[in-house]
């Protein structure tokens, strides 16, 4: 009996022998938990597989097909990214996105780091303030946008009332969602509007988290308070700046609501933007695959600016 | 809590069954409630009949939206069907239309534009013996509306009504100057709106954008049939900046000095919408528009002090004469669908001449004839309104004209490529020449990727 039993173990003994030295080498690199590691990330890797990994290589393909809606996708290879290279309306598009996004982003900074000063000085009903700004960003952009577009309106709209027939400022109306100058200083102004206070509220906590000390001994030292802000406030909220500034790129580039709204990137394509051409060729011409690929098209770009961006940031953490 | 249920917990607390016991009874009960009730349900929707999607239009003449939605009900009781009705608008349409497809999920029959049985035709039923069975009985459709629901002798789709319209133009204003009513743009319009606008009271002669909206496409496409000029030859190639150029040069420079040369337009008319020229000119701001019947029936549904004071006239026109599209409204019937027989018949219903009759009534001219004994109705005689708006429909040409009607003419509209190219004179600065040049290679690549499918 016990021979019968000391063979089967001794065989399993020499087998498990080399997978037994596996298993706690895996232990080892991988932590004594390992197996119920990977039973505690399979449901995310399974979401984020099926959620994210799948349509985003199915949009990857059918960006290279003919894809026409009702018609099954015709693979074409890189034809549809060719094609928009040299579309003198897709540039057009590509310059006013990065207008559009740059334009917005630079004015949002400065007003949200103006806009955290403010409030971080000792102002009267400071909360109320507080409260205030942050209605452009609490506000549904739809309701936002067509607010504004009643606003800029030519005729109706009530900012050329008040500058020709309250201020007097002008003998007549601008239109201006019509105008060369105008029509894409509009949408911009009204992303500023919006996106704001969002660099504002996170500037104002990040400088709340400024030692007050700091300040107290620059002041010892005789700094003015511009020398202050630029030595002690800009530095204390540098990586919320950046943070602040990489997410806004990202959320302006991507905006669609707005520019859909006021212009639908007219007139004559002069406000129009990626989102909104992507929306335009798929819904308007109805090529899908077309539209995936002007979606598409600038994410290396925008990829390696997030990149480049992280980095910059993670090197400022390290000194 | 389920009475059975209540008594078997309290026989379980005071230990007269078993916890076993109390599981398996609690599991026949629940059981078979929920097996009751499954069959109550089928039972009920059984009774109910077969349900069927149905997508209508929603357009700004409301009335004949609410028609149009209880013709649909009582045909539904009728025939012991279920309805699930679903709207689209001008704004979400084709979004809808897009989506539903590629999802293999499209309605059973939908309302839609002149566009979809151009380009929804893979998704389609073929409806001929339908279409011609009720073209037959109704003297045959016009020629524009045989154009946008048939292709190579399949149709596609059901042709059933042409939005009226025509230049809606203030004849108070024109009868204070002496004037009459334009039939020309130039210099007929040029003159009224010079002599009738007053700038300095934000009132002003012509209000017609150039902007991407059906409005800005329609006034673009017909401008260059009127100086002779279009987007396509007569065999469906691009013309625009070919055969066509010098007509075109013409035609859109003629657009364009009705706001920087004759400046008869109000500021801001190049960011217009569809809904803007409305608005302005509800608001006393335009001496004319040109827009469809939405606008006289809002003014009349609003006993609006303008619409005693307005006019409807045929589209005015040009050396080459006038033009405009008739776009015609058609019931689409999906493929996808189980029930193509019901669909059919409610297209029959909705379609009989009678309760036509009654939605084309409260349309107040919307509702335009796609069949010639509907355009010989009493109706269109009722008001001289009604009648301007009845011819522009008689003598409208279809999308792609004078070639055929195809997917690429159908997209270049799609695209507003025309109102672009309008827009890059007048905000991009270019010269007439480069516009159409930039706009004419446009419709080449659609025309090229368009004609491989």
């Amino acid at each position: 009996m016990l021979a019968r039993v000391s063979v089967p173990v001794t065989h399993v003994g020499d087998k498990a022998a080399p997978s037994g030295a596996l298993a706690l080498g895996l232990k080892r690199v991988l932590g004594p938990d390992h197996r119920m590691g990977y039973l505690f990330v399979l449901p995310i890797f399974f979401f984020v597989i099926s959620l994210v990994g799948y349509p985003f290589c199915y949009a990857i393909y059918l960006s290279m097909t003919h894809k026409l809606v009702g018609l099954p996708p015709v693979f074409v290879g890189f034809e549809n990214y060719v094609r928009l290279t040299w579309d003198g309306f897709f540039q057009r598009a590509v310059v006013n996105s990065f207008i559009f996004t740059f334009g917005s982003v630079a004015f949002k900074l400065v007003l949200g780091v103006v806009m955290a000063v403010v409030l971080t000085s000792p102002i009267r009903w400071r909360s109320f303030w507080t409260g205030v700004l942050l209605i452009p960003w609490v506000a549904p952009t739809v309701v936002s946008a067509l607010n504004f577009l009643w606003i800029f309106d030519g005729s109706l709209g009530v900012l050329n009332y008040l500058l020709v027939r309250v201020f007097r400022v002008l003998p007549q109306g601008i239109g201006w969602l019509s105008e060369p100058g105008t029509a894409m200083a509009s949408v911009v102004a009204v992303n500023i509007w919006r996106g704001f206070p969002f660099f504002g509220i996170s500037f104002l906590a990040g400088m709340k988290a400024i030692p007050a000390e700091l300040y107290e001994a620059a002041a010892v030292d005789g700094a003015s308070v511009l020398q202050r802000f630029r030595h002690v406030t800009l530095p204390g909220i540098r990586n919320i700046m950046i943070i602040v500034v990489l997410l806004s790129t990202i959320w302006t580039f991507n905006d669609f609501q707005i520019v859909y709204i006021l212009t639908k990137g007219g007139p004559g394509g002069t406000t129009m933007v990626m989102p909104v051409l992507t929306y335009e060729t798929a819904f308007g011409a109805q090529r899908l695959g077309e539209a995936i690929a002007v979606a598409l098209y600038l994410l290396p770009a925008l990829a390696v600016t997030i990149m480049v961006l992280a980095r910059y940031m993670r090197r400022g953490r390290k000194r | 809590m389920d009475r059975r249920l209540t008594a078997l917990a309290e026989q379980l607390e005071a230990g007269h069954i078993a916890r076993r016991e109390f599981l398996r009874r609690a599991a026949v009960i629940t059981g078979g409630t929920a097996a009751g009730l499954h069959v109550l349900r089928r039972m009920a929707s059984a009774q109910g009949g077969p349900k069927l999607r149905v997508w209508l239009f929603k357009s700004y003449v409301t009335a004949g939206n609410d028609i149009l939605a209880r013709q649909v009900e009582e045909w539904a009781k009728e025939r012991k069907v279920q309805i699930e009705f679903d709207w689209a608008t001008f704004g979400d349409r084709e979004q809808k239309f897009v989506a539903a497809i590629e999802a293999g999920n499209p309605p059973d029959i939908a309302e839609m534009n002149y566009q979809g049985p151009m380009r929804y035709r893979p998704a389609l039923r073929d409806v001929t013996k339908l279409a011609k069975d009720l073209a037959a009985s109704r003297g045959g459709l016009l020629p524009f509306a045989e154009r946008v629901v048939q292709l190579d002798g399949q149709y596609s789709g059901i042709a059933r009504l042409v939005f009226g319209g025509g230049l809606h133009i203030r004849k108070d204003l024109l009868a204070e100057k002496g004037l009459k009513m334009p039939k020309v743009y130039d210099p007929d319009v040029i003159d009224v709106a010079k002599k009738c606008q007053d700038p300095s009271k934000d009132l002003w002669g012509f209000g017609q954008t150039l902007n991407r909206c059906d409005d800005g496409n329609g006034f673009m496409q017909n401008i260059l049939w009127d100086y002779g000029g279009g987007t396509w030859d007569k065999d469906g190639k691009p013309a625009l900046a070919t055969t066509f150029l010098k007509q075109n040069l013409a035609a859109i420079q003629f657009a364009v000095d009705t706001i920087q040369k004759h400046k008869v337009q109000p500021p801001g008319v190049m960011s217009w919408t569809d809904v803007s020229n409305n608005e302005a000119y509800m608001a006393g701001k335009l001496v004319c528009t040109n827009n469809g019947a939405s606008l006289y029936y809002a003014m009349g549904a609003k006993n609006h002090p303008l619409y005693d004071k307005t006019q409807v006239i045929l589209t005015p026109g040009g050396p080459a004469g006038a033009f405009v599209a008739s776009n015609p409204y058609t019931w689409g019937l999906f493929k996808a669908s189980k029930h193509a027989e019901l669909s059919e018949d409610l297209v029959r219903w909705v379609e009989d001449e009678k309760r036509f009759e009654e939605y084309m009534k409260a349309c107040s001219g919307q509702a335009g004839p796609v069949y010639k004994v509907r355009a010989e109705h009493p109706y269109w005689k009722t008001n001289p309104n009604y009648e301007g708006m009845l011819q522009n429909i008689l003598r409208g040409v279809w999308i792609g004209y004078p070639g055929p009607i195809t997917p690429a003419a159908i997209e270049v509209q799609a695209q507003y490529i025309l109102c672009d190219m309008g827009g890059r004179i007048v905000v991009g600065g270019l010269s007439p020449e480069a516009a159409l040049k930039e706009a004419h290679k446009r419709v080449e690549d659609i025309y090229r990727i368009r004609s491989r499918s």
